[in-house]
Order: C-alpha cells, then structure tokens, then sequence
C-alpha cells in the first residue's frame, strides 16, 4: 500500500473521528440516541462550504460557523424534545435528518440533488489531524469536570440527578449542542476534503455509521471512539471486496454486543498514559501477547470513569420470580 | 370540488396504511415503552415474502398475502427474541434496546440488499389498474381494496383487544407489567403475541405497500412516517395512531396534488414539529407523570 | 415558623386522591417522621416536596419561600435532597464518583473553565475531591470507595444514598424507608447515624419509614397519614397510644385486643 492511499484512509478516519467525538459525548456519556447526526454534519458542510467559495472566508472560520450553525439547529430541536422522554428525541431526529436532505435536494445554489463540485481543497492530513486533536483534547477536558459528571449523571439515573440539583434538560441541551458542533465542523472538513458535496452523502446510514462506531469503541470511552472511528473507517477501505456484508455483519454486530458486551471495546475504561506506563512495566513479563492487542491494553490501563458495567454483572444480579415483569420496563 | 374529493380518498388510501403500521409499531411501544425502530424491515420483507409468493411460487393473491403476513410475523417474534428478550431479562437500559433495534434493521435491510439484490420490482397487476365511478368520481380500485384491507385490518385488531382475553391481558400489561405479571399473566408471552400482531400488521402493509408503489430494501424507511404519525396521535395509544396516520396521509397527498410532490416527504417532519410545538403529548395522548 | 410548611396540599391521579388536604410543619433542627400504612400517600408527599409530581392544589413553604410546582432541580438546590424508597444510584459509578458527581454544587467553574483549563478549575476540583473524601470518611464509605454502586451491599447502597443527598449540602434532608431490608443491627447504626446527621450537617430530617423502633426512638415530631389524609400529629407518646393509629395500622379487630 502507498502512503497516498493510507493517507487517504487516515483522513477518512479523522473526519469520521470528528463527528464520533461529539456522538460519543451525546450517546455515550448522556445517554441519548440520535438518528439525525449526518444532519448536523450536512449543515456544517454546506455552510462552511458556502462560506469559504461564495465569501472567501479562511477555512478555520468556515469550519468553526459550519460547526455553530449545526448547534445552533440541534438546539431547535433539543429544545422541542428534550423535556419528553427519549423516543421523541430519536423520532425528530430521524425526521430532521431525512428533512434536511430533501431540502438540501431541492435547493439549486448548492446544485440540488446533483451535487456542489468544485469546493476548493484544502484539507489534508496535518490540519484533519490538528482539529482532532483539538477536539479530542476539549472533550477530555470537559468530560473530566463537574459537567461532564453532570452528563453521566443523567445517563445513570436522570431522576436522581435531577433531585441532588443537576439541570438534567439543561445539560442534555449542552451536551447535544456540542455534539452537533463537533458534526458540523466534520462536515466541514468532508467538503474541503472531498471538493464535492451531494445531499445524499449525509443519509440515514451516515448517522447509523456513526452510533455503530460509538458503540463499538465502548459507551463512555473517548479513547474507545477513536480506535473505533480508526478501526472501522479503515477495515472497509482494506476489505473491498466485502462491501456488500460489511453492513450486514455491522448489524449483526450491534445486536451481539448490546446482548453480550454492552460496554463495547473499552467499557467506559480510557487509555491514560499513567495506565501505560504501568502496563508496560508489568505488562512485558506477564503476557506478551497482551501488548499487541488494544483492548487487551486497555484492560489493564484503567482510568476509570465509572463508565457502562452493566450486563454480566447485573444479569445475575436479580433473581426474583417476577423479573420478567420488571423487566418489561426499560427505565432509563 | 370533485378533485378535492378524489384527493382525498387517495389520501386515505395511503394513510390506511401508515396506520397499519403505526398501531403495530405503537402496540409494541405500549408494551415496551421503546421504539421498536426495526419495524420497517419487517414492513419490506412482508413486501418481500409477498413478492416473490406471487411472482416466484404463483400462489394466488389471497395466499401469497396470508404467506407474506405470517413471514413477516414470526420474523418480528424472532427479531424480538434474539435483539431484546435478553436485554429484557437483565433490566438493560432503554438506550440499549434502541441501539440494538437499530442493529436489527441495519441486518435485515442489508441481508436483502446483499442476497436479493438492490433493484426496484414491480408486484404484478392483481387488480385491474383502471378506476371505477362511483357519480362523478373516479376511484382506483387498488386504493378502494388497500383501504377496505386496511380498515377491515384495524377493526379486527381493535376487536380482538378490547373483547377478547388476550386483548384483555396485553391491556393490563401494558397499563402496569408487573402488576399483570402479578395477576398471572405471563409477560412474556404477552411480548410474543405483541410482536406478532405488529409483524402481521407490518407484512399486510408491505404488501399493499408494494402493490401500490414498488418493492425494494429501503422501503423500510417509509416508517418513518408511521413513527410522526405515532407521535401525532400521541405515542403509545392506537386510536391515536390510527388518526393521526389518516391525518397524515390525507395532508400528504393534498399537498403534492395542489402544490409539489417534492414538498410531500417534507410535510410529516412539518407536521412533526407542530405538534411538538403546540401538544406534544399528541392528540390522543394522556400527560404522564414519571414514577418515583 | 417551621423549615418546611405544607399547607393544604392535594395530589391527584385522574380520579384517585393520592394526597387530600394534609397540612403539617417540621420545625427546623427537628428529625421528623412520617408514618401511615402501605398506600397512604407518604411517598406521594416526598415526591410532592421535592418537585417530582406537580401539586394539584395547597401550597408548601420551604424557608418562608414558596416551592410547590418549582422543577425538581430547583428545590434540591434551594436546600431540600432526597433518598428514594428504590434505591436510585448511579449504578454503574464508583462510590467515590456518586459522591464526586453530587459535590458539584460546591464549584463554580464554568463549562468554558473546564474545557480550557481556565481560572480557578484546578483549585475548585482539588476542594470537591476533598469534600468528597471528606463526605466518604464520615459516612464510613472508605473502604468502599472504588466499589461499582451496584455491587454493594444492600445496607452500604442506602449509605451510598444518604451521603450522596448530604453532598448537596441540603438543610432539609428527606429520607424514604431508610430501614427497608436492614437487620435490627444495621437499623441501631442507622438510628445514630441519624441523629449524627443532624449534628454534623446541622440540618433537619423528615424521615418515612415503617419500623416502629426507629421512627419512635429518634423523632420529635410524627406525623401520620392514612388513606392520603392527616390522621394525626404528635410526639413518638401521643401517636403509641393514640387509638386512631394504631386501628389505621391494625384495622377494625384490633381495637379489641389493644
């Protein structure tokens, strides 16, 4: 393989990253489930685009107002659903998504359904790699604060959490906000990457790809999001020949790990360089094999934030006669 | 006048069918309080089953369509047994049992795509295309027979729950699960007949559905549709979502007969972001309070 | 004038009064209990005070302000937090990070501080983990500390529950079936820790709970429903002896036998 076309898959995989980043913070750390995040990145990427060719803006500015209109979107919407219970959060996200791009399809500055060639291209890996650092670096920050525990906490047990004093609304709008920030200045950098936009770049199964990665990696694990979003925007790339199942093994895999490892890869666990350095002080003579593999890393570098253990645990934890019932019940 | 007239009945039509999906989609919500968000890939294999009963094994109309109803009915049972009964023995939380829904759709629609393959079919001409009059209007007689099935469909359904035991035991389960599992209901099995009247729904209106527009693995997403109309109704309540898919289907087809039809997908997410605005507990929905 | 002050409150559910007409006042730097059979509308109460139902009618005063149909997170940072009848903890958390998670009053930084690093951040998390610490040492969490919440002990997760609602530092604190499935052992520390309570945190108590020897031994003031309505009101003598409780308690029969 050349380093063109790694090159390529690293870019893929960042922009991918960008957009899992802040998924991850609304599905992984406050628990809400979007459909419609290729939404927010189709907006970024027509508004940075628009702004870049048609007022020659620089291309920090565009990705930062394509990102901010984006929030600026999800906030209508959060504002709406929020306060019901989480169904109407997922149904108007599934309608704002598909709302989105039959708009997108219909309006003739951006070339409708046809496409928007001709974006000047300027992004390349160093800056992909520069916003996601910057990403990844503020969403640690915030995830390791009093908010972001506010956001587990709403996760957790929204009730409790509204009664020791969090905004549980507040927060959910916060943190979908960010979350579509981040989209939007995904989508961004998918115009300048690409040099073309169609509306239906930013289907269904764009938002589908992006949970699916999330969940992967592990909810509550930003570290997991990133081996996720580097895993599996490359293994597709590698395994051409098996694009027509790679969704259908997807799906079955998301059903498999909500069954049987709801945690994902890293189980609300992150990589931290203190759990590095332990493991490779200990890690050498104990298994060699343990180094090579990240998820087995990452098992024993433990930065724990008290992330998603349910499953074995729990499945046995209950034991009365009338767990079937209770069962019924999904409380969230 | 009179064309408003024929829209409209077209628009019944459709909305027939939204809500033959919605009430199954709504059934199971009221049961599980989640969105069973695989449901319309059970709606495109009923499509799919009905299909190729026709086309492939010649069966006549009638078994081809009772064929692609029970398909799609233990497909819907077994999709609930394998993506959430084990969730449901340990108490998963629900953002658990949407992503594993989502997981199942993802499967079942790219299965299809996989092995059937990605092209559009065209069901084969069971009804004579050309319309009958009735005074001055002329009505199509595929609308006329979707609507009559639908409708024949929805009272059946609505029999069955509010006279029979059954009916009885999936109202109490849903009213209070564990107080029914209390009273000697086996929820468990309340689940399974729940899936499997949805599923049944779902087969029926993917193969009217496909008589009516065409067959292909994406046809699942018209449910999204029936997810708005749910809501409109107010989530979890059948009446509701039978009017609020008549609603629904009436405004579409308005819509794209007196402005454009490009403007028709767009009007269930308007419609959507309505009623949350001004009732967001739907027309027929009751306000709940959260239990401490 | 009482810390909380419960005037005329009224709660129903569709037809069904939960809650008619009960007025009652806990004086402040009292432990008080609510009492009354299975289905009185205590609970009801509780969720009343705290904001998680709305009122249908009547009025309640926490500290000469009005906070009936305020949200919920309103009235726990007004100073009234909660334990629940079904434990609700952060299941999947650490002890230490329930604790951290409800210590979150006690910085101010903004969510810009924390995602730049800016101001105060570094000082203000340093004090909560402090206070966190320092809240686990006296409610005898220490030991627990890296323990998931879920996998505790029964005894220890309604600890777990009690230290997170002090965390808030809340100067009515409500506490539902703080006894339910303890041992009379475990009940004796509960009663002291109570009591300690009181003194460390310097706030009031109103206590729901059905085991007779706790709600006798520590409260001053006992209020009692029955059927959502005020039976009775008065110190642990009055209510033992009154014949209105212990009938609402044993029924009909038992008015021949006592």
């Amino acid at each position: 393989m050349d380093w063109f076309y790694i090159k390529g898959i690293l870019i893929l995989s960042g922009i991918n990253l960008m957009a899992v980043l802040g998924l991850s913070l609304l599905t992984g750390f406050t628990g809400l489930f979007s459909f419609g995040h290729a939404g927010f990145m189709a907006i970024g990427a027509y508004t940075a685009a628009y702004l870049g060719v048609k007022m020659g803006l620089p291309l920090t500015v565009a990705l930062l107002a394509g990102g901010f209109s984006a929030g600026l979107v999800s906030l209508f919407i959060g504002k709406l659903t929020l306060k019901l219970k989480g169904d109407y959060f997922c149904i108007a996200t599934l309608g704002f998504g598909e709302a989105i791009r039959l708009i997108l399809d219909n309006v003739q500055t951006f070339g409708g359904a046809r496409g928007w060639p001709g974006i000047p291209i300027r992004v390349d890996l160093w800056n992909v790699a520069l916003v996601n650092v910057v990403g990844i670096a503020l969403l640690v920050n915030l995830v390791n604060s009093r908010h972001g525990r506010n956001m587990i906490a709403v996760r957790e047990e929204e009730l409790a959490a509204k009664t020791i004093g969090i905004d549980t609304f507040r927060y959910k709008m916060i943190s979908l906000f960010i979350s579509a920030v981040y989209a939007g200045v995904a989508g961004g950098l998918v115009g300048y990457y690409t040099g073309f936009l169609q509306p239906k770049m930013f289907s269904l199964n764009k938002s589908t790809e992006l949970t699916i990665i999330v969940i992967f990696g592990g909810i509550g694990s930003i570290s997991g999001s990133v081996l996720g979003a580097l895993l599996l925007t490359a293994l597709p790339e590698i395994l051409r020949a098996f694009a027509l199942w790679r969704l259908v093994v997807y799906g079955a895999a998301v059903i498999f790990i909500m069954i049987s490892r709801p945690e994902g890869l890293m189980g609300g666990k992150e990589i931290t360089w203190k759990g590095i350095a332990s493991l490779l002080q200990r890690g050498l003579r104990l298994h060699p094999a343990a180094k090579s593999q990240a998820g087995a890393g990452a098992q024993a570098s433990v930065g724990d934030r008290g992330g998603d253990r349910d499953g074995n645990g729990s499945a046995s934890g209950s034991g009365s006669g009338d767990r079937a019932a209770q069962s019924i019940k999904p409380s969230f | 006048m009179d064309q408003l007239l024929q829209q409209f009945i077209n628009g019944l039509s459709i909305g027939s069918v939204y809500a033959l999906m919605a009430v199954g989609y709504s059934l199971v919500y009221s049961i599980m309080n989640f969105s069973n968000f695989a449901h319309g890939g059970i709606i495109m294999l009923g499509s799919y089953f009905g299909f190729f009963l026709l086309t492939l094994f010649k069966l006549p109309f009638s078994a081809a369509f009772l064929g692609a109803a029970l398909g799609a009915s233990v497909l819907a049972v077994l999709v609930e047994r394998i993506a959430y009964k084990p969730l449901r023995m340990r108490n998963a939380p629900f953002l658990y049992f949407i992503i594993s829904a989502m997981g199942a759709s993802m499967f079942i629609e790219n299965f299809v795509i996989a092995t059937i393959g990605p092209t559009f079919r065209t069901y084969p001409a069971v009804f004579s295309r050309s319309p009958f009059q009735v005074g001055p209007l002329f009505v199509g007689r595929l609308d006329t027979m979707i609507f009559v099935t639908s409708a024949v469909c929805l009272l059946l359904l609505v029999y069955f729950i509010d006279h029979t035991k059954m009916g009885k035991a999936i109202r109490a389960t849903a009213f209070n699960a564990r107080a029914a599992a209390l009273m000697g209901i086996n929820t468990d099995m309340i689940v399974i007949l729940v899936f499997a009247i949805g599923g049944l729904l779902a087969g029926i209106a993917g193969v009217l559905f496909g008589m009516k527009y065409t067959v292909y693995p994406q046809m699942g997403a018209i449910t999204i549709k029936s997810f708005i109309a749910a809501v409109f109704g107010g989530l979890g309540s059948i009446p509701g979502a039978v009017l609020g898919s008549l609603v629904l289907g009436v405004v579409e087809t308005l819509v794209s007969g007196y402005f454009s039809s490009q403007f028709r997908d767009l009007i269930s997410f308007s419609l959507l972001i309505v009623i949350l605005v001004f009732r967001p507990i739907g027309l027929m929905g009751k306000p709940a309070e959260e239990k401490a | 004038m009482g810390i909380l002050e419960v005037r005329n409150l009224t709660k129903t559910f569709g037809g069904l009064v939960a809650v008619g007409d009960v007025s009652f006042a806990v004086k402040r730097g009292s432990i008080s209990g609510l009492i009354g059979p299975n289905g009185a509308g205590k609970t009801t109460v509780f969720n009343l005070i705290t904001g998680v139902y709305k009122v249908t009618s009547g009025e309640i005063v926490f500290d000469g302000r009005p906070i009936h149909n305020l949200e919920p997170h309103v009235i726990a940072n007004m100073g009234i937090t909660r334990t629940f009848q079904n434990i609700r903890l952060f299941k999947r958390l650490s002890v230490y990070n329930n604790i951290l998670t409800a210590c979150h009053r006690n910085a101010r930084y903004s969510i810009a501080d924390a995602v730049l690093r800016l101001r105060g951040f570094k000082a203000e998390e340093r004090r909560m983990r402090e206070d966190a610490d320092a809240l686990m040492e006296v409610m005898g969490l220490t030991r627990w500390r890296n323990s998931v919440a879920h996998s505790l002990p029964y005894g220890v997760q309604r600890r777990l529950e009690i230290a997170r609602a002090l965390a808030v530092k809340p100067k009515l604190l409500l506490l539902d079936e703080p006894a339910a499935g303890m041992n009379p052992d475990e009940t004796q520390q509960l009663m002291s820790l109570i009591c300690r309570i009181r003194e460390e945190f310097n706030c009031t108590v109103l206590v729901i709970e059905h085991r007779m020897d706790l709600i006798m031994g520590i409260c001053e003031n006992i209020i009692v429903l029955n059927f959502g309505r005020k039976l009775t009101e008065g110190s642990p003598g009055e209510i033992q002896t009154d014949p209105r409780v212990i009938e609402a308690y044993l029924g009909e029969g038992a008015k021949i036998g006592a």
